[in-house]
């Protein structure tokens, strides 16, 4: 994006007189929210942005300091600002509905709020899909004392995946048909809206991108067609940050994308992870690590020689990446890694799904494929909707797998059994011998062990060079912010989907059906999540922090967001120190919106932080 | 940088100044395959009354306090470490490419269990000493710490010296974060 650049480093400077004019602990800062123009490259599209730009700029603030941020809607439609990972008071979080009503067309809101920690954060609408759409900037703190660890110069590197649709029509195209972007099949009437969208050369160079794609066998993401992002910049137009070789680089990576993980290396560079979700964690040091949605990591690399490293980021999926450049020189690039094969979702990231693990399949209630089947019936995997293949061969000819059982199974298998991978690779079709043990299978490389997957998961990832690739086991908090303690209570919540009519859930029930969770001040609630789907949920929880466990015990890590692979259950526990209401969901875009979204309410606790009586208007998502 | 410290200080030396010595990579750089460092001069352990001047060195999570250090060439110095971390950390004095090749060695102490986050596991350390032939042994250039302790190094600079000597923290993450200084030896 062309305007980024300059608008970035504009936003550094933000109502600077407004800030000598007061004392050092307070600032002042403007945000507007302005229709602006994505250019990446690729294609060219409306979307949103802050003072002028997508994304917008990087605030800067210092701990202890009381931060007054007035937000100008500009727009024609109402929005709303949620700053992600701070602590503080409900009605500043930003959350239509939930914090406040929203800020309508043409209004300012001015936020105030105390500045009580240090690190990387960043800033979203909280609003319909704004964020997706380029609502998005980054958040620095500095903190009180020093950093506790050191570096020479720094860089954000906020990662995006713009999509040539806006989330608007995305969303409208999922609920059509939850595969629609796994599909890649397109209409007359998409063509006609592409050319008003985007003019007629974007929409014919699109059209042979998709022609393109059709021919790819396999592998599509739940969101599938987004060009990754580097602090706005795409693949070919390469963002770079220069340093002077010896030096420490601090990398401060933040996922704002709307639907998309990212494996991340620099190759020729071993990364340190110094901080997770803004708090600082025991250093780790790292050949590659993965970025859930919303998640935030900062390390430290030394890059030595004097030429070029590249920073890769392919999405989880392996459908497309994000590329930005350290060099010594504006100008200069480093070769740029082939995308690897496409992970393979197996039986064991199914293992979560109700009545897999009895061998009935009828407790797979909407889950039907049958529209997935047909997509792809040569390649010999579920395409899910997270893009991921499902190795093993379920499906012969479409079916519905609501009236599955095992012996229905059984019969659909042709005795045959083999399969062909879109590599070539034969595949044994083994649904007879061993009905669900498909780890046989597993076409994956490595030794993939991380008890963060399920056990023989296509996910776990593998350094692309053999090396470390850093695991949530890995995460010990540096100093602890809470003293360790039992929790006092343990809330299960299941993480639920129908894929097929794109409905996302928390236990079987959606945010608009579903009452708030009820949290007491004081308590510290354990709160175990179980996913039941076949994608992985980024869950974030507003106001308060999730100290993941990880079985790191008292250094257990605190974050902000805790991704929940397929068919795992994961445990954090919260410390409910924040009275009145937050919302609470998972942070891809359109399964949010779905319903995967509670509000958290917490009584008691000081009284003039407490939660209004009645909920603002408006909807949460 | 002149400082005097009372002998409590170090009190019941309990402190445990400990490091992987009898390394073959520490006391030969060589045989890791830098070549360039062959034979350097990194200096020897003092004697205290020899000590023109003492030096107290922090040790927090991650870094030292202070940040670099300057000797003159050929002095002894008496170094009181201290570690007001909570975490484990080490003061090492060696070349860059010698801290490179103690990591390895500090890695492996750690997935044996010797290097826990906040201490050191002596019963780990056996094990690994009977199992792999090596573990903790005091070595003259480095100390190794838990929170709250403290350790006394003496040290004498060498005279002429082409190495270019760091204090590094060696524990697995926190040289690369920063924890280490130069040590400048003027003429």
């Amino acid at each position: 994006m062309s305007i980024t650049r300059h608008m970035r480093a504009i936003g550094l400077g933000l109502s600077l007189a407004l800030w000598l004019a007061l004392p050092a602990s307070a600032g002042t800062y403007d945000l507007t929210v302005d229709p602006v123009t994505i250019d990446t490259g690729e294609f060219t599209r409306s979307g949103i942005g802050y003072n002028g730009a997508s994304p917008g700029p990087v605030l800067r603030f210092k701990e202890g300091e009381e931060v007054t941020i007035n937000v100008t809607n500009n727009l024609s439609e109402s929005t709303s600002v949620h700053w992600h990972g701070l602590i503080l008071p409900f009605q500043q979080d930003g959350v239509p509905g939930i914090s406040y009503p929203g800020i309508a067309a043409g209004e300012t809101f001015t936020y105030r709020f105390p500045i009580q920690q240090s690190g990387t954060y960043w800033f979203h609408s909280h609003t319909g899909f704004q964020e997706p759409d380029g609502a998005y900037g980054a958040i620095v703190i500095e903190p009180k004392e020093r950093e506790p660890f050191r570096y020479d110069r720094e860089y954000v590197v906020q990662l995006a995946d713009a999509h040539p649709h806006s989330g608007n029509r995305i969303w409208r195209n999922l609920k059509l048909m939850s595969d629609y972007y796994n599909r890649k099949q397109r209409t007359i009437f998409d063509f006609f809206s592409d050319v008003e969208e985007k003019g007629l050369g974007s929409t014919l160079a699109d059209r042979r991108a998709w022609g393109n794609m059709r021919m790819m066998p396999t592998d599509i993401e739940d969101l599938q067609g987004v060009v990754p992002l580097i602090n706005g910049k795409a693949p070919a137009q390469n963002w770079t940050g220069v340093f002077k070789p010896g030096e420490r680089v601090r990398l401060r990576f933040i996922n704002s994308s709307g639907m998309t993980y990212y494996d991340i290396r620099i190759p020729g560079l071993k990364m340190t992870v110094v901080q997770a979700d803004g708090n600082t964690v025991q250093p780790v040091t790292v050949d590659e690590f993965r970025i859930s949605v919303a998640e935030v990591f900062d390390v430290i690399v030394q890059p030595m020689e004097d030429k070029a490293y590249t920073i890769f980021a392919e999405s989880m999926g392996r459908t497309a990446y994000a590329r930005g450049t350290l060099a010594p020189r504006e100008g200069m690039a480093a070769a740029v890694p082939d995308l690897r094969a496409p992970p393979l979702l197996t039986m064991g990231d199914m293992a979560g799904m109700a009545g897999m693990d009895g061998m009935d399949m009828a407790g797979m209630a909407g889950m039907d494929h049958s529209s997935m089947t047909q997509e792809k019936p040569a390649a010999g995997g579920h395409t899910m909707p997270d893009g991921m293949v499902m190795q093993g061969g379920m499906e012969q000819s479409p079916m519905d797998h609501s009236k599955m059982d095992r012996g229905a199974m059984a019969q659909e298998k042709p005795a045959a059994g083999g399969h062909s991978m879109p590599d070539g690779t034969a595949m044994p079709g083994s649904m007879e011998q061993s009905p669900m043990d498909h780890s046989q299978h597993d076409m994956t490389a490595g030794p993939a062990n991380d008890p963060f997957y399920a056990p023989g998961s296509g996910l776990t990832p593998t350094a692309a060079n053999g090396g470390k690739f850093l695991s949530y086991t890995d995460l010990k908090a540096q100093k602890p912010l809470y003293p360790y303690r039992k929790a006092t209570r343990e809330i299960e919540l299941r993480l639920t989907g129908n894929m097929e009519r794109y409905i996302w859930s928390i236990n079987g029930v959606k945010f608009e059906d579903a009452d708030p969770i009820r949290l007491q001040y004081g308590e510290r609630v354990r709160i175990k999540f179980i996913n039941e789907t076949m994608m992985t949920h980024p869950m974030h929880l507003h106001g308060m922090w999730s100290i993941l466990d990880n079985g790191s015990g008292k250094w257990n890590p605190i974050k902000h967001t805790v991704s929940v692979a397929p068919g795992t259950t994961l445990n954090m526990e919260t410390e409910v120190d924040a009275p009145g209401q937050w919302a609470f969901h998972c942070h891809l875009s359109y399964h949010a919106e779905a319903g995967m979204f509670r509000m958290v309410v917490v009584e008691g606790g000081p009284s003039d932080k407490q939660a209004m009586a009645q909920p603002t208007t408006g909807n949460g998502g | 940088m002149r400082k005097t410290h009372s002998p409590k200080l170090i009190g019941a030396a309990a402190a445990i100044a400990f490091a992987l010595a009898a390394s073959p990579a520490l006391s030969s750089p060589a045989r890791s395959g830098g070549g360039h460092d062959e034979q350097v001069d990194t200096g020897k352990p003092g004697k205290a009354s020899n000590a023109t001047r003492t030096v107290t060195v922090t040790m927090y999570d991650t870094y030292y306090e202070p940040e670099k250090l300057t000797f003159k060439e050929g002095e002894t110095v008496r170094f009181i470490i201290e570690n007001k971390g909570e975490l484990v950390h080490e003061f090492n004095i060696a070349t860059a490419a010698m801290h490179k090749a103690h990591a390895p060695e500090m890695m492996m102490m750690m997935e044996q269990g010797v290097l826990e986050p906040d201490k050191i596991n002596m019963e780990a350390a056996k094990q690994m000493q009977a199992k792999m032939g090596h573990g903790l042994h005091k070595a003259p250039n480095s100390a190794l710490l838990e929170p709250g302790k403290s350790a006394e190094i003496v040290w004498t600079f060498p005279e002429e010296t082409e190495a270019e000597l760091e204090y590094a923290c060696n524990v697995p993450g926190h040289y690369e974060s920063g924890m280490v200084g130069k040590i400048k030896l003027d003429d």
